[in-house]
Parts: C-alpha cells; sequence; structure tokens
C-alpha cells in the first residue's frame, strides 16, 4: 500500500508541488484570510505570466540538458532597445517588436552555438552572455528608465490589457492568456511530439540519441533560441505593463526561474521535464513570496522560505527517485 | 566468402597530428560476424564511426552493398541500414521502452487534432518485439532505466532487427554485464545471424566474440595487423596481434 503512494507519487513527479501549494495556500489563509482576498489575488496572477513564459523555456532546455544564465538579462535588455528603437525615431513600435525579438533569438542562437558547436559549457557561456546583454542594455539606455510610452496601440493592448471588472478590484491582464496558451503549446510539444521526445533523448543521453540519428546540436540551439525569445518576450509584457522599461529589470531571475522548474520535477541534468510541474513551481514560488508578506513575515526573510521550500521539495523527489529507481 | 556488404578501403583518419587510422581496409560479408579487436586506442572506435557516418575519414573510400557512399551523418548510415548499439549509450533511461525502440523515427497519429506520436501503435509494436525476442516480462511503457543492463542491450540490439537493419554494430555490448547476461546477448547476436543480420562486434576481449565471430579484424595503432577468419587461427594467435607481444606461456 505505502509502495504504491510512492510509486504514484514518483511517478507523477507534480503531486509534490501540488500538495505543498494546497498546504501552503491553507496555511496563509489561516494565519490571514486577506490571502484569498479578491485584490491580493489580482496582484498574485498579475505577474505570474511574465515569469511563468521564461520558466516554459527553461524546461524545455533543461529537459534538452542544458540551461541558460541570461534569461534575466534578456528579461530587462529586450524592452528597452524595443522603447529606444522607438523613441529615438528608428522605427514604430510593431517594427521595434519584431526587431527586438529577432534580435533575443540572435543572442539564443550565439548561445546555442557556443555550448553545441564550441564546445563550452552552458553554465559559462550564458553567464557571459548574461553580462553582454545587460552590460548592453546599461549602456545604450546610461541606465535611465525607457520611459513609459502610454499611448494605446495594438501591441500593447494584445500583450498587457488588463481587463477590468467594474465594482470590484479584480482585474486580469491578458497576458494570462498567452501563458495558458504557451503553457498548452509546451506541454503539446514535450510530451507529444517528434521534437519533444528528442528532446528528452538529447538531454537524457545524448550519444544513444544521436546514434539515432538525431541532431542534438539543432535541438540544443533551437531550445537556447526559444528560451531567449521567451525571455524577451515575458520582459516587453512586464514593460508594457508597467508602462516603462527598466535596464535593471529582471536581475536575478535566472535562479529564480530555475527554482521553479526544479521544484516542479524538472530534472537538473536533462531528459526530464515537466510543464505541468512548472507552473505549480511558478505558482508555489510566487505564493511563498506573496503569502510570506501578507500573514506579516518581512519581506527580507522571504529567501529563506524559498531555500526551504527549494530544500524540502529536493529531498522528496530524490527520495522517490531512489524508491522507484531501486525498487524492481 | 560470403558476398560483401561493407568494403572500407584505405582509411585514414587524423585528428591534428595524432593519425588514429593509418590506411585500414575492413571489410564484412553479408550474414557474417565480424568480430573487431584490439587495444584501447587502437583505432576500433574512429573506425565504426567513420563506417556509421559519425564520423568522416580524412581520406579513404566505403562501399555500402556494392555502392560508393558518403555518410555526412548518422542518418544517412541508418538510412543505408547501419544501426549502432554504443556500449552505455545504446537507449536513453529515463525514456520507456516503446519510446526508444521508435527513437528517431516515431509514428504519428494523424487522425488526431494535432498530429502527436501514436503512442497505442509504438506500445504494441514494442510487445510484438519484445515477443520475439523472448523478453515477455517486460512492460513496454517501463522507464529503460529500471531494466537491467543485458535487457538494455537485448532491446537495443533488437530495435536493429525490428527496422531490419542489414549491418548491426555493437561497440563492447558485453562490457559491465553478468556472465548469463553476456550469454544471452551472444546468443542473440547468433541469432541475428540466422536472420540474415550482419554484424561487426567490437571488444578489446578476444573471449568475448571467438565462439559466434566467423571472422576477426585486429587493429593496433591505427592499422590492421590481422584479418583472419575463425578457422585459421587461435585466440593466442589473435591475442598476440593485439598487443604486439608473444603471449608467455
Amino acid at each position: 500500500m505505502k509502495n504504491k503512494v510512492i510509486e504514484k507519487l514518483a511517478a507523477h513527479r507534480e503531486l509534490g508541488p501540488l500538495l505543498l501549494l494546497i498546504i501552503l495556500g491553507l496555511v496563509f489563509y489561516s494565519l490571514s484570510p486577506a490571502f484569498l482576498s479578491v485584490l491580493n489575488i489580482t496582484n498574485m496572477i498579475e505577474f505570474i505570466p511574465e515569469i511563468g513564459i521564461i520558466a516554459l523555456g527553461m524546461t524545455l532546455l533543461l529537459t534538452g540538458g542544458e540551461f541558460d544564465l541570461s534569461v534575466g538579462a534578456l528579461f530587462g535588455f529586450t524592452p528597452v532597445l524595443m522603447f529606444i528603437l522607438k523613441n529615438e525615431g528608428f522605427m514604430g513600435i510593431e517594427m521595434a517588436f519584431f526587431v527586438v525579438i529577432a534580435i533575443a533569438a540572435l543572442i539564443g542562437f550565439t548561445n546555442g552555438i557556443l555550448v553545441t558547436k564550441i564546445g563550452i559549457s552552458s553554465f559559462l557561456v550564458t553567464i557571459g552572455m548574461q553580462l553582454v546583454v545587460r552590460g548592453t542594455g546599461l549602456y545604450i539606455s546610461e541606465g535611465f528608465p525607457q520611459s513609459s510610452w502610454q499611448a494605446k496601440t495594438p501591441l500593447k493592448s494584445a500583450l498587457a490589457y488588463s481587463i477590468d471588472f467594474p465594482g470590484s478590484y479584480f482585474k486580469i491582464i491578458v497576458s494570462l492568456f498567452w501563458f495558458i496558451g504557451m503553457a498548452a503549446l509546451a506541454y503539446y510539444v514535450l510530451n507529444k511530439t517528434r521534437f519533444g521526445n528528442w528532446i528528452k533523448a538529447t538531454g537524457g543521453n545524448e550519444k544513444a540519441a544521436r546514434a539515432r540519428g538525431i541532431n542534438t546540436d539543432s535541438v540544443k540551439i533551437i531550445l537556447f533560441m526559444t528560451t531567449a525569445v521567451l525571455a524577451g518576450f515575458a520582459g516587453i509584457i512586464d514593460a508594457f505593463r508597467i508602462g516603462s522599461a527598466y535596464p535593471v529589470s529582471g536581475t536575478g531571475y535566472e535562479l529564480e526561474v530555475i527554482a521553479m522548474t526544479v521544484i516542479g520535477g524538472t530534472s537538473l541534468f536533462g531528459g526530464r521535464g515537466t510543464v505541468i510541474g512548472t507552473i505549480l513551481g511558478v505558482l508555489l514560488l510566487r505564493t511563498i513570496r506573496n503569502g510570506i508578506v501578507v500573514v506579516g513575515v518581512p519581506g527580507l526573510a522571504y529567501n529563506i522560505f524559498v531555500g526551504i521550500a527549494i530544500l524540502s521539495m529536493m529531498g522528496v523527489h530524490a527520495y522517490l527517485e531512489k524508491q522507484s529507481g531501486g525498487g524492481s | 566468402m560470403a558476398k560483401e556488404l561493407v568494403k572500407m578501403k584505405d582509411i585514414v583518419k587524423t585528428y591534428g597530428k595524432v593519425e588514429a587510422l593509418k590506411g585500414v581496409d575492413f571489410n564484412v560479408g553479408e550474414e557474417e560476424i565480424v568480430g573487431l579487436v584490439g587495444d584501447n586506442g587502437a583505432g576500433k572506435s574512429t573506425l565504426i564511426e567513420i563506417l556509421s557516418g559519425a564520423q568522416r575519414p580524412t581520406s579513404g573510400k566505403i562501399w555500402f552493398e556494392g555502392e560508393e557512399v558518403e555518410f555526412s551523418s548518422t542518418k544517412d548510415g541508418i538510412n543505408a541500414g547501419i544501426e549502432t548499439v554504443y556500449q552505455d549509450a545504446a537507449l536513453v533511461g529515463q525514456l520507456s521502452v516503446a519510446r526508444n525502440l521508435f527513437l528517431g523515427r516515431e509514428p504519428l497519429n494523424q487522425s488526431s487534432f494535432l498530429p502527436s506520436l501514436d503512442e497505442e501503435y509504438m506500445n504494441k509494436q514494442a510487445v510484438r518485439l519484445l515477443q520475439q525476442v523472448g523478453l515477455t516480462s517486460i512492460d513496454p511503457t517501463a522507464r529503460v532505466d529500471n531494466l537491467s543492463g543485458g535487457q538494455r542491450q537485448s532491446i537495443a540490439i533488437a530495435r536493429g532487427i525490428f527496422f531490419e537493419a542489414k549491418l548491426i554494430i555493437l561497440d563492447e555490448p558485453t562490457n559491465n554485464l553478468g556472465v548469463e547476461e553476456s550469454r544471452n546477448v551472444l546468443e542473440f547476436v547468433a541469432e541475428m545471424k540466422q536472420q540474415g543480420h550482419s554484424s561487426i562486434f567490437i571488444t578489446h576481449n578476444i573471449r568475448h566474440i571467438y565462439k559466434v565471430a566467423d571472422r576477426i579484424v585486429v587493429l593496433r595503432d591505427g592499422e590492421k595487423v590481422g584479418d583472419l577468419t575463425k578457422e585459421d587461427t587461435t585466440m593466442e594467435e589473435i591475442e598476440e596481434m593485439i598487443t604486439g607481444l608473444e603471449v608467455m606461456g
């Protein structure tokens, strides 16, 4: 009986974070009913799509056996460049959007080439790229926020339109639908397509994948590009939502996103990834961040709780792995 | 001699100043099991990586089924009918047996709303194959991580049979296997020949291959130093060729 439960938990790694999310939600609610107030829920879901979209890219990349520490820098840099291109009169905002997304893709491509063709570890490549991208953003903006660009355009509405509910604090930013759509797409790609199978094979056993004729370098390059584009896209949503682009925004997101992904059950060593787990990981860390503030723990203590959550989830995953792997 | 399946002529491979292969000729007949032996660094792996398409030779020519070929990737090799089973890298541990079986040529279910992997077909075929090779106790949806080393090797080899590979290259398949498991794999290789497949069996341990091989090719320091049918040689002679030293005794 007990083994059955463990087996089930091991096969569905998402159950652990789901359980923890429910428990924490109840704890926070019992400590402060304001946790589940309309205003607080609105606050929580406002930011989830942005960090969540980066996490989707990271999930696929980690499953493919690599990771990217430049996503936070791209999150800041992409919208800064977009607003500069527009504000300096080089082009319209729509054109600027496509140009900076293409540049993000190029940065991802460069990461991919350096990792696969030159053979430098993704840790070194993307930490270097992080400095280059962040530094460029600071340099071209002279460190100043690219100020708001308030006019309503179709692009802004498509990414960050706020759906208000009259007579209530509740609102939904349309980016939530982008996140849901992209999550569904990521789930489909990872679990139902050939490419998804190749991602898992590349991350799980690269040599075996190659022997089967899979071009593992291409798989990784595509994943690096996807991750970079999604990070840039998320940064643009953020900039439209708050009305300006800060060259330092997104600092530290890379580790937060990796933590969310790994808590959800995706392996840091490749071969195993779960999109549903990542969504739960995002919700979990956001809930902790929000919940401890609502219940009155000083915000500065946030990292303690995040650290504990990561360590305990890692412990659970490792335990389940051992139980299920050694069993038969 | 049987009809020729593979002919490699004067294969040279250099890495910078290092000459890994110094003009090697290598042939495999149809329905023949060739043991490719040699010490570590003799050039065995380089030779088969060139044959399978994973690497390109610096110079030299290759014929497969009588036609000259130039493989630029393992995909080309696979399409021609060459399957390579690398030691410790035969299967992806995180994927199921069925998904491993079809890795690289996954069937799609076109009738669903979005084209997606046809899991039902993959599982059915996997069950069929597992029955064929006598591994009936294995669940096709089981993660490969949970199988024994011998089961994994057998599945990897069986995959070559399933896709009707003409040539199956086995890179140290009995390494890390127990006695019983090694014997099963060797039996499997012999059976494969009965079904019309040729194979190259790479090993640095001649004892592992002596029983099943028809012919044995010995490499040393990037050169072919022996090419003998089994009737014409002894294990001791081959061991001398591998090391270049006379076996004391």
